[in-house]
């Protein structure tokens, strides 16, 4: 049976050279765990800004209404099973080229609502969705920016219906067996690959 | 002289709620006294030169108001991205900068929803020097709709006396008041009436746009 597949969201901007190692190390660590890896450059993409027409839920529903890199992208992310935003930790948040693609990305839940733990959230469109790993990439100790970083993780995991999902951030200015460790536990985490 | 500059975090070309919340802010302020300017985070983006001017801008007023709408429980990837200019160009954490307070909005009903974006910007606040005055948070954004607030309705008497009270205090050099805070965050009706005006909403847009029948299509199945 062939591996499953881990698509990995490469959030990284021009000169982020510490993430870029993170990543490195987090696609070899994926093979590792058995799940076929592979990642998309997205600051090599044309992905142009989410317009907020909602022409992806009443016009053309299930597909962005702009045709550019993120339709690709888009129908990679749901195929897969496990999806992974590697990003630079930014202000306790994403790097806009991440932002870019995944404010592209809501075609992928349906416009209607429904409650969900007492919060209104969008409904399933897709019968299945992939697994969510977040790793973020920061250099230094910071409790606030790591719980930060994995509460919108959390939001996001809750929104795009991932039956399960990790985070946490992966420290730049550690050795790399920490580091190793560190996306090891995360894998763990978020699940065998199947 | 005061100054404010507005930054509109909405990518939509016409008017948008995030405008409506901003300019309505901003007219609170100049009541004060308060000399405001605004810009739109496209137009900053689109010219080359853009993001130094805005971190110039930004310096040289006395008060820093980003509005934006949620995105993906966070902010538009253009605020994000102006965000990264404004920190770049700025460098290293420095004091002396202005205050800086932010208006959020979203189509959930709960205005808790955005939480972790009020978070990052507050964040970004710490991490650049400038001095954090406080955010607001509207769910059920959609019940504005893009409209000037004076003419939005009863609905969002509330938003408007939050924005008052929001506008009088940033005025005087204050933080956002807590009670701003909770009035902004009241539901602008049932939760129950939300859900069923939005569910119907939907429909009705789609079928305008002839796409009724394909509403639940899987086109990446």
């Amino acid at each position: 049976m062939a591996a499953a597949e881990a698509y990995v969201l490469d959030g990284t901007r021009d000169g982020d050279e510490a993430a870029g190692a993170v990543v490195g190390a987090l696609l070899a660590r994926l093979g590792q765990a058995g799940w076929r890896a592979e990642a998309v450059r997205l600051r090599d993409v044309e992905i142009a800004p989410c317009l907020g027409c909602f022409g992806c839920w009443t016009n053309t529903p299930g597909r962005c209404v702009i045709d550019d890199g993120a339709g690709e992208i888009t129908r990679r992310a749901i195929g897969s099973g496990l999806l992974v935003y590697a990003t630079p930790v930014v202000f306790g948040g994403y790097a806009s080229p991440l932002k870019h693609a995944l404010d592209r990305m809501i075609c992928l839940v349906s416009p209607f609502f429904q409650v969900v733990d007492g919060e209104v959230h969008h409904r399933l469109r897709y019968p299945r969705y992939p697994r969510l790993l977040g790793v973020g990439a920061a250099e230094g100790e910071d409790g606030e920016r790591d719980r930060l970083f994995e509460t919108l993780v959390r939001r996001n995991a809750l929104n795009l219906h991932a039956g399960r999902w990790a985070a946490g951030v992966v420290r730049t200015d550690e050795p790399g067996d920490r580091r190793e460790a560190r996306l090891d536990q995360l894998l763990q985490d978020v699940g065998r690959a199947p | 002289m005061r100054r404010a500059l507005l930054l509109v975090g909405s990518p939509k070309a016409g008017p948008s709620t995030s405008g409506a919340l901003g300019a309505y802010l901003l007219d609170r302020l100049a009541e004060h006294g308060v000399q405001a300017e605004t810009r739109r985070v496209a137009e900053v983006l689109r010219d080359p030169a853009g993001l130094g001017e805005l971190a110039g801008a930004v310096d040289r007023s006395n008060l820093f108001v980003v509005s934006f709408p949620l995105y993906v429980d966070s902010l538009p990837a253009p605020v994000v991205r102006c965000f990264e200019g404004l920190a770049a160009v700025w460098g290293a954490r420095a004091g002396g900068r202005p205050r800086f307070a932010a208006v959020v909005n979203c189509r959930f009903p709960e205005a808790s929803q955005c939480d972790t974006a009020l978070a990052i910007c507050r964040r970004f606040a710490a991490e650049t020097g400038l001095s954090w005055a406080g955010g607001l948070a509207l769910g059920g954004g959609g019940a504005v709709g893009g409209r000037p607030l004076d003419r939005a309705g009863g609905r969002v008497r509330n938003v408007r006396t939050a924005l008052d009270q929001a506008g009088a205090a940033l005025a005087r050099g204050e933080a956002v008041p807590e009670r701003a805070v909770h009035l902004m965050a009241k539901p602008l009706v049932p939760r129950w009436l939300y859900l069923l005006i939005g569910n119907l909403h939907w429909t009705c847009a789609a079928r305008r746009h002839g796409a009724f029948r394909r509403l639940h299509d899987r086109p990446y199945a």
